[in-house]
């Protein structure tokens, strides 16, 4: 009896299943390694790191915008929840946390903040408290980034901006 | 002996197979569930409702791009007339705002990272475009200098993509992104 009309069936069989395997899995293989870069050079995990302004030479994320001034913390909730505090600067602002599988399951921007000034609970659920009242965001990875975009409004603002980014933060509680 | 090796041939076959397919499938940008004219966007980029196909696609080629309510990301990688954009090429992009709060055009190799050249300028924003007369906006993008509001392609002979973010969308442009006036993309002239 012929084996090999079993042998490309099965092959075919194998390769839809490494196929299916690898468009489920890419979105964590890059989120890890996006994470493990971001961690390295802001000292660990629940740390902020101030890159500076996107240039050719950036290689870490893809499509960088090069008019934002990026500010990213790669959290861990798994043993403690994190409180994330920033300033609110007067030009367009965000702060977006972004789940393991790369999902955007949170994003507030200035005009929805409406205040100088931002703190947020991120924790694994609800039941989390940062002890004034902070709102509890619960995130559907124990791991993720978070990250906050400034828009560089002008080159005058620019020092202001970039100082004011920099005291956006990421700490256990 | 024999058996083994068939199994071994099999299992390389389907891993280059498998792996490659869905690689090829990846390389076609955000994916692109609207169009106007070049411009190509998906409604779901960002979002937990993300088909696979779409989440792998932004892991590739837009890591950390914000759901559609916060920003709309749409990318050419041809002009309006259907050519791709080529780096030894000089393009006009000529529109007016877009609907939405910010938003900027920016110049991407085919890697995805930002086109290295000596002015190191990648990208212009509603905030740093100069403008006609009329509100209007003419960028040129392409190896040689071009006007006031220039992008340049670098030296290199490969493709490019640009993207328009729209940052604070319109709420009209949230609900349908493919009744947006979006900006034409007119090649004028290829070194090569």
């Amino acid at each position: 009896m012929k084996t090999w009309p079993m042998w490309i069936a099965g092959t075919i069989v194998l390769a839809a299943v490494f196929h299916i395997l690898t468009i489920f899995a890419l979105p964590y293989g890059i989120m890890d390694r996006a994470m493990a870069g971001i961690a390295a050079q802001a000292g660990g995990v629940n740390k902020p790191l101030y890159p500076e302004p996107a240039t050719a030479a950036a290689r870490g994320i893809v499509r960088p915008s090069p008019d934002l001034l990026y500010t990213a913390c790669v959290y861990d909730v798994g043993a403690r929840p994190l409180r994330i505090t920033s300033p609110v600067p007067d030009t367009y602002w965000s702060l977006s946390m972004f789940a393991a599988n790369t999902d955007n399951f949170f994003v507030v921007n200035d005009r929805q903040a409406n205040a100088g000034s931002i703190e947020i609970i991120l924790a694994t659920d609800d039941t989390a408290n940062g002890g004034n009242g902070a709102p509890v965001v619960v995130a559907p990875s124990s791991r993720g980034i978070i990250l906050f975009r400034s828009l560089i409004a002008s080159d005058e603002e620019r020092a202001s901006i970039d100082a004011m980014r920099r005291q956006s933060g990421c700490e256990p509680l | 002996m024999k058996l083994f090796l068939k199994l071994l041939a099999s299992f390389v076959v389907a891993l280059v197979l498998g792996v490659g397919s869905a690689l090829l499938l990846l390389r076609g940008g955000l994916g692109s569930t609207t169009a106007v004219g070049p411009w190509m966007t998906s409604d779901v980029i960002g979002s937990a409702d993300a088909d696979p196909y779409t989440r792998a696609r932004v892991a590739v080629g837009g890591l950390l791009a914000l759901n559609r309510s916060e920003t709309i990301y749409f990318t050419a990688a041809t002009d309006s007339n259907g050519e791709t954009l080529r780096m030894q090429c000089s393009y006009k992009i000529v529109g007016s705002d877009p609907p939405a709060r910010w938003w900027s055009i920016t110049a991407y190799a085919a890697d995805h990272y930002l086109i290295p050249n000596p002015q190191d300028r990648y990208s212009f924003g509603g905030n740093t475009v100069a403008r006609e007369d009329d509100g209007s906006f003419v960028i040129s993008a392409g190896p040689s200098e071009s006007g006031v509001n220039w992008i340049p392609t670098g030296e290199g002979d490969g493709t490019f993509t640009l993207t328009l973010r729209l940052y604070n969308p319109a709420e009209e442009a949230v609900r349908d992104p493919s009744r947006i006036a979006l900006p034409r993309i007119a090649r004028e002239a290829c070194s090569r």
